[in-house]
């Protein structure tokens, strides 16, 4: 218990100086706002903020500090993308770390407590700070341009939500819990080092602050896209990333009431256990309120990046894509069907015949839209006379290439028979990974090349390096994943601080493939730090902003 | 690739898939009725003749309790080619309180969630003699990855 205080300590200390130097910098560029306000009453404007927002409406942004105290939907995007990432190495760190502590079968370089808190944080941020983050941010910097927002109003929910999202991210992080992504009652109302650890409820906390924050910005988002868009853009000219947005919007806004009830009450259960616990007989209503949302979140992300394929995909080919009413259709049937098929993450939890059957037959449903979506890209690619294989093209390829897998693996598991088999090992992780990796993480990571031109104010970025990038990030999620996949049909634990001696091969197959996706990512920080210290040499446009431009000269600063 | 051929193809393609899931639901639909798992009952009645043992989990332990009330912790023995009940629930232990568990014999096909306050049952039935690992597959607490063990099929 002491090493907690210990480790709490000095979390408190770094969050201390961070904070103090967040202030500092916050001063500086205060001083730069109230420059800001007097040019804004020179130009007879009254809100600086409005100032600002007109004068940079429509352009080009460039990544920068000031990001951080503007709040126009650039700022906003460009302030999710970069907090995303952020945490998406931190998390990936504690990924590479559960994996080294692997390489034997009994808990090596971590404790077994070390290992389930890491495992918690890894899992927790990289779905609500990585995959949400980045989808947001894509949605704010994006949507203006496709929709010609004509008003950018609406900044401050904006940057409310966004403070909220990060401070919900920040308690998690700090607060050391060992309850997994889940938060499973009554392990999560365990406060010691056996269940959750001594701050669980701190991360509940904070995951109640974090969807707080999701709300508002979901419902922004909404507004802009409802009310300030340009009244020349009719819906049926919605880019497809508009569309995908929208349906991520109202499965955020549908799935997470019941959760955010659930987490109300779990934390009403540390003052007083009522709700959730053995004598209520309730405790499985907890899992049933978590994956009501848990499964939802999974197409939350996946399905902006879905609609950002079908913006990048044009851009190589130099043609419409084939179907935009396939695109639609696929995409809002995928929304619709995923809503009712999370009981397939309980059905060895004595669910019943009835439900079960439901389920399974929802989850086989659920394959049609993904199908119609992957048919659509395919002839789409199939139909062009020529593709540019660019870097963000390469992502785009590989990312269909492991949907099918993970997708095809996904259908198994719905089968219940199969299911008996493989729920709670590593086929499962092998499943989500294919598709994480191939589509959230490759199409995030195709989107920020595409962008980069205009993010670092007219910079090309290394190709070879960004190559580089990919080609380890690819052969390392196959590796890893696939090695997941083939000791998880021989029943090997996910979740676990160590393992049965025989398992060991598989496990060091899949670490070797966590550490070439590792080192894929030291090639795309040494890139960014490389590409950054060049002067501007190209235009700063970018080709991912413009709307219905398929001429191939339109390709931006994307090689 | 024109349009027209285009949509025809997508239709095909479309078509093909129902097919596949519509199949796959079926037989799915089939395996479920004949190896009903993880039935959750306040009440548990075993099938009648079947050799029942009554599974209790804690942190971080499995207990067995036999039909004649003798119990093994971490291990356990079955005979072969009799129908076994296994009827599993989860209790407090001076670890901590009792939380979820999932007990998992990968070459039995047999998987059921340990529940505090609620009994839930499998049904299964050992061809062969020899020794089998189970382990937990539900996240725990701490030494969670320890839950883990061998299953013996003994002749009767
Ligand atoms: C093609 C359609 C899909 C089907 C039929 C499907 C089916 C399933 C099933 C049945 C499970 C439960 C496995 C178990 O724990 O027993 C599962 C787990 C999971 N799926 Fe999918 N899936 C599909 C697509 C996706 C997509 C697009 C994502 C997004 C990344 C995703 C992410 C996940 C995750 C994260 C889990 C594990 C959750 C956990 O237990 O931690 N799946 N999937
Ligand atoms: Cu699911
Ligand atoms: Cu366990």
């Amino acid at each position: 218990m002491s090493a907690y205080v210990t480790t709490l300590t000095i979390d408190g200390a770094i969050v201390a100086i961070v904070s103090i130097i967040i202030f500092a910098l916050y001063l500086v560029l205060n001083s730069r706002k109230d420059l800001i306000s007097k040019m804004a009453n020179a130009e007879g404007y009254d809100s600086e903020g409005q100032f600002v927002r007109d004068y940079v409406a429509g352009k080009p942004r460039e990544l920068g500090l000031s990001i951080f105290v503007n709040d126009d939907a650039k700022s906003l995007g460009m302030r999710y993308i970069v907090t995303s990432l952020f945490f998406f190495f931190i998390a990936g760190a504690f990924g590479l770390t559960m994996r080294l502590s692997l390489t034997s079968p009994n808990p090596s370089l971590l404790t077994p407590d070390e290992y389930n808190v890491l495992l918690t944080e890894h899992a927790t941020l990289m779905i609500y700070m990585w995959a949400v983050g980045s989808a947001l941010g894509f949605g704010y910097y994006l949507l203006p341009s496709h929709l010609k927002v004509f008003r950018d109003i609406r900044g401050v929910f904006s940057s409310i939500g966004y403070w909220l999202w990060l401070l919900g991210g920040a308690l998690i992080l700090v607060s050391h819990s060992s309850v997994r992504w889940y938060f499973y009652p009554p392990l999560s109302l365990q406060l010691n080092q056996n269940g959750g650890g001594l701050y669980a409820w701190l991360s509940v906390l904070g995951i109640e602050i974090l969807f707080v924050g999701l709300i508002i910005t979901s419902i922004t988002i909404l507004f802009i896209i409802l009310f300030d868009r340009s009244p020349e853009v009719k819906r049926n000219q919605f880019t497809l990333f508009t569309w995908s947005i929208i349906f991520t919007i109202i499965m955020i806004l549908v799935s997470s009431p019941p959760i955010m009830v659930g987490f109300a009450l779990l934390f009403y259960d540390y003052f007083n256990p009522i709700f959730f616990t053995a004598a209520s007989h309730s405790v499985l209503l907890f899992t049933i309120l978590f994956w009501f949302w848990g499964h939802p979140i999974v197409y939350i992300a996946i399905i902006p990046y879905f609609g950002l394929i079908y913006e990048i995909i044009p851009k190589f080919t130099g043609k419409q894509i084939f179907s935009y009413k396939s695109g639609v259709i696929g995409l809002g049937l995928l929304l619709i069907l995923s809503e009712l098929v999370w009981g397939h993450h309980l059905f060895n939890s004595g669910l019943g015949f009835a439900w079960v059957l439901f389920f399974s037959t929802t989850s086989f449903l659920v394959v049609i839209p993904s199908a119609i979506t992957i048919f659509n890209y395919i002839a789409s690619l199939w139909s062009a006379e020529r593709i540019r294989i660019t870097t963000p093209m390469l992502f785009v390829i590989n990312g269909i290439i492991d949907f099918i897998i993970g997708g095809v693996v996904g259908v198994m598991q719905s089968a219940f028979p199969v299911n008996a088999d493989v729920h709670g090992t590593y086929v499962i992780t092998g499943h989500f990974h294919f598709i994480f990796l191939g589509i959230t993480t490759g199409i995030s990571f195709a989107a920020f090349y595409m962008l980069f031109p205009t993010l670092s104010g007219g910079r090309k970025y290394d190709v070879k390096l960004a190559r580089l990038h990919f080609y380890f990030t690819a052969a390392g999620s196959m590796l890893m994943s696939s090695a997941w996949l083939l000791g998880g049909f021989l029943g090997m634990p996910r979740a676990t601080a160590g393992y049965f001696p025989f398992f060991q091969p598989y496990q060091l197959a899949s670490i070797a493939g966590g550490f070439i996706i590792g080192i894929g990512q030291i090639f795309f920080l040494w890139n960014m730090g490389k590409s950054w210290l060049k002067a501007p040499s190209v235009d700063n446009q970018n080709c991912l902003e413009q709307v219905n431009v398929i001429s191939t000269e339109m390709t931006g600063g994307a090689q | 690739m024109s349009d027209k051929k285009g949509r025809n193809l997508e239709i095909y393609f479309m078509a093909a898939v129902i097919v596949i899931l519509f199949s796959s639901a079926v037989m799915n639909y089939v395996e479920m009725s004949e190896h009903p798992n993880a039935v959750a009952t306040d009440a548990p009645t075993p099938p009648a003749g079947s050799y029942v043992i009554h599974v209790v989990a804690t942190q971080w332990e499995w207990t067995f309790i036999y039909p004649n009330n003798t119990t093994s912790a971490g291990a356990f023995s079955v005979p072969v080619n009799r129908e076994i009940t296994l009827i599993v629930t989860s209790m407090p232990s001076e670890q901590g309180p009792g939380v979820i568990h999932d007990l998992y014999i990968p070459q039995m096909d047999v998987q059921v969630y340990a529940v505090p306050g609620q009994n839930n049952s499998v049904t299964f039935e050992p061809t062969h003699t020899g020794s089998y690992y189970f382990e937990c597959v539900e996240y725990c607490g701490e030494y969670h990855y320890e839950m883990r063990g061998y299953m013996e099929v003994v002749a009767q």
